[in-house]
């Protein structure tokens, strides 16, 4: 077990060797003087040329590459060209933020996700079936921002149930973990219908049944047990995709994290806090991934790793 | 074999053959198809959809940029009955404004609405096509908001309809970068396999590493924002998922023993790649394709939604959806239709899309 997880991050190098290759290069392929991307536009002369001899912006890329990885090693990631704040507080700051809104998402799609497909999976070709998967062909179909705008309108400015945006309580937590879960919902949804359909054709739950298993029982002790594998490999890989859904989620609610530290910095050109976010984003991803195959392992002990 | 399909020895695939009574029968997936409802609700949808990309102008009752300030942010349906002013049927409108104050006042007089109206002139496919003649329209000095207006006194329906475009254009840019690029790659990498596919697919996993609208993100601030660098940044997120798929397929294609045969005829490598394999893994390529037409919509808009897409006063449904964020409460509608106008496209690919495979792949 240790051995496979030393080699599964082992093989995950070259991943994270690309992300940094990609975020190098956007500051050097954008087009303009990567000095005064990395230093600020209006910065004085001086700081920008400081910014050119750091990194050194005129030698080659391997040589620009080689310093930029060393000063990430130290855990520098620059300042931002805006603030003038460390890029590394920030994502100290805004990155936890991050993490409980894509929680709660994960939580609020795994809760409603899993009976759902489960229960269009026993009541296969009835209209709760079929409301299932057109519900989940629309949760798939729909822009986070768009459901995320019209939760905002009826749920906070009409009925005033929820704070309309921000971050604090549990009540600021619901809408936008609701808009940002909902696909995951769907796609969550859509794969325990179509595992729990094989796994209830499968022989040993006819015999669990011809035993004289109740339904319920087989169901949930012999059936959803193993329908759930597949669906924890969906469900991890959704978080990761909840990290970038969270880009859209967080703009609209005004939510204090990661997603719209980016967008804002993108919008202001502040391309060391775009570097360090994208490059945050990216790793905390490989590392889910690298996480899921772990678990996987523990909860189908028909997967060995060797 | 008993619907007229035998196997072809060289291609793999079942072929048509003619039927007894000299015609001939379509080939199995085309007829699970045309059974499908699914795929029945997303053809029509799509259809529709090419309908009004086809007919934008003719449909739209104005120009998508024609601004009116003094009507500002009319709710839908304002000043429009559908009786008139003695009773009779049909689409009756009357004048609409907002004074300096903000008050909507509705005139006294009545229009009304009539098919085959001349109105403003437009050109549409390059120039190709121009006329004054619209759909439907006004009979009378006034201007008609059936979806209200946005922050400029612009027709929401009309720049709806003209986003359909857009979108489309998106949608189909990005799938041709996809599949341009992302079909080779995959396929000489599944194909030739040993150290070229472990160093592409090292590339294509470090593109992967970056989720979702994340890796189009990551483009557009290289790139530079506008509509034409996201369909550049939305069609290179693509590629990785091409790749992967064509990958995947080639190296399950690759042992028939069909491509063996073609092997040991003493056909090369990249000829037999083109002629045996490739056209073996076009159903998940023609599948994937629906569903990333719906994934290139959904992405454009939200990067346009974010500021980093298309630019104002251009009709892009994500970016028209984020001008409605300020007024959400007083102008509900500028953010809820072109929200439904993604949502209804979206829906049509992705149902063509599982209707495809359905019909394409019957063991999934």
């Amino acid at each position: 077990m240790i051995q496979y997880t030393v080699r599964r991050l082992l093989i995950a190098f070259p991943s994270v060797l690309g992300v940094l290759i990609i975020v190098f290069l956007m500051v050097r392929l954008a087009p303009g003087d990567p000095a005064v991307f990395l230093a600020g536009e209006f910065a004085p002369p001086e700081t920008i040329a400081a910014m050119r001899t750091r990194f050194g912006l005129d030698r080659p890329y391997h040589v620009q590459f080689g310093l930029y990885v060393g000063s990430l090693v130290q855990g520098d990631l620059g300042r931002s060209t805006r603030t003038q704040r460390l890029v590394i507080d920030d994502l100290r700051q805004f990155f936890p933020n991050t993490l409980e809104l894509a929680l709660g998402a994960m939580v609020i799609a795994l809760l409603i996700g899993i009976p759902a497909g489960v229960i269009a999976a026993l009541r296969q070709n009835t209209w709760t079936d079929l409301m299932v998967t057109v519900g989940s062909l629309i949760g798939v179909s729909m822009p986070v921002f768009w459901f995320g705008l019209l939760a905002m309108l009826y749920f906070s400015v009409q009925l005033g149930w929820f704070p309309v945006a921000g971050r604090g309580t549990l009540a600021h937590l619901v809408l936008p973990a609701v808009s940002l879960g909902l696909g995951s919902m769907a796609i969550i949804a859509r794969m325990t219908r179509s595992s729990m359909l094989e796994v209830l054709g499968l022989d040993y739950v006819r015999t669990a049944r011809a035993k004289g298993l109740q339904g319920a029982r087989v169901v949930a002790k012999h059936a959803l047990r193993n329908a759930l594998i597949p669906v924890v490999t969906v469900g991890g890989l959704q978080f990761g995709q909840l990290l970038s859904g969270a880009v859209l989620t967080e703009t609209v609610f005004a939510w204090p994290g990661i997603g719209r530290l980016l967008v804002d910095s993108i919008r202001a050109r502040d391309y060391p806090v775009v570097q360090g976010s994208v490059l945050l984003i990216a790793v905390t991803f490989i590392l889910i991934n690298i996480a899921v195959d772990l678990i996987y392992g523990f909860i189908d002990p028909r997967i060995r790793y060797d | 074999m008993t619907d007229g399909q035998v196997p072809d020895p060289v291609a793999g695939e079942t072929m048509v053959v003619q039927r007894e009574d000299g015609r001939r029968q379509a080939p199995r997936w085309l007829r699970r198809l045309r059974r499908s409802p699914i795929a029945i609700v997303g053809f029509v949808i799509i259809g529709f959809f090419l309908l009004v990309v086809a007919f934008a102008p003719f449909l739209a009752p104005y120009s998508p940029l024609r601004q009116t300030l003094r009507s500002r942010y009319v709710p839908p349906m304002v000043g429009v009955s559908l009786r008139g002013p003695e009773g009779q049927f049909g689409l009756w409108v009357r004048d609409v404004s907002r004074s300096s104050a903000g008050e909507l006042s509705v005139g006294d007089t009545s229009y009304p609405v009539r098919f085959f109206v001349r109105g403003e002139r437009w050109t549409w496919f390059f120039g190709l096509m121009s006329s004054d003649l619209r759909l439907f329209g006004v009979d009378g000095p006034i201007r008609f908001y059936l979806l209200g207006t946005d922050e400029q006194g612009r027709d929401m329906l009309s720049r709806i309809i003209h986003g359909a475009w857009i979108s489309l254009s998106i949608g189909l840019i990005t799938v041709a970068i996809g599949i341009l690029i992302g079909v080779p790659i995959g396929a000489l990498s599944g194909f030739f396999a040993g150290t070229t596919d472990l160093i592409v697919q090292r590339v294509i996993d470090t593109m992967l590493a970056f989720p979702g609208i994340l890796l189009a993100i990551v483009l557009v601030a290289t790139l530079g924002t506008g509509l034409t660098n996201v369909m550049i940044a939305v069609g290179i997120a693509a590629i990785p998922v091409y790749a992967r798929l064509v990958r995947a397929s080639v190296l399950s294609v690759r042992e028939r023993e069909y491509v063996e045969a073609a092997r040991a005829l003493g056909r090369r490598s990249v000829p037999t790649l083109f002629k045996h394999v490739i056209p073996n893994v076009m159903a998940p390529i023609i599948v994937q394709s629906s569903l990333q037409m719906a994934v290139a919509i959904l992405f454009a808009a939200g990067l346009g939604f974010l500021g980093l897409g298309a630019r104002p006063p251009q009709p892009e449904w994500g970016l028209m959806l984020s001008r409605g964020r300020d007024f959400l409460a007083t102008a509900p509608h500028v953010a809820t239709f072109p929200g439904l106008a993604i949502v209804f496209v979206v829906v049509g690919f992705n149902l063509v899309g599982d209707a495809l495979r359905d019909a394409l792949d019957p063991r999934l």
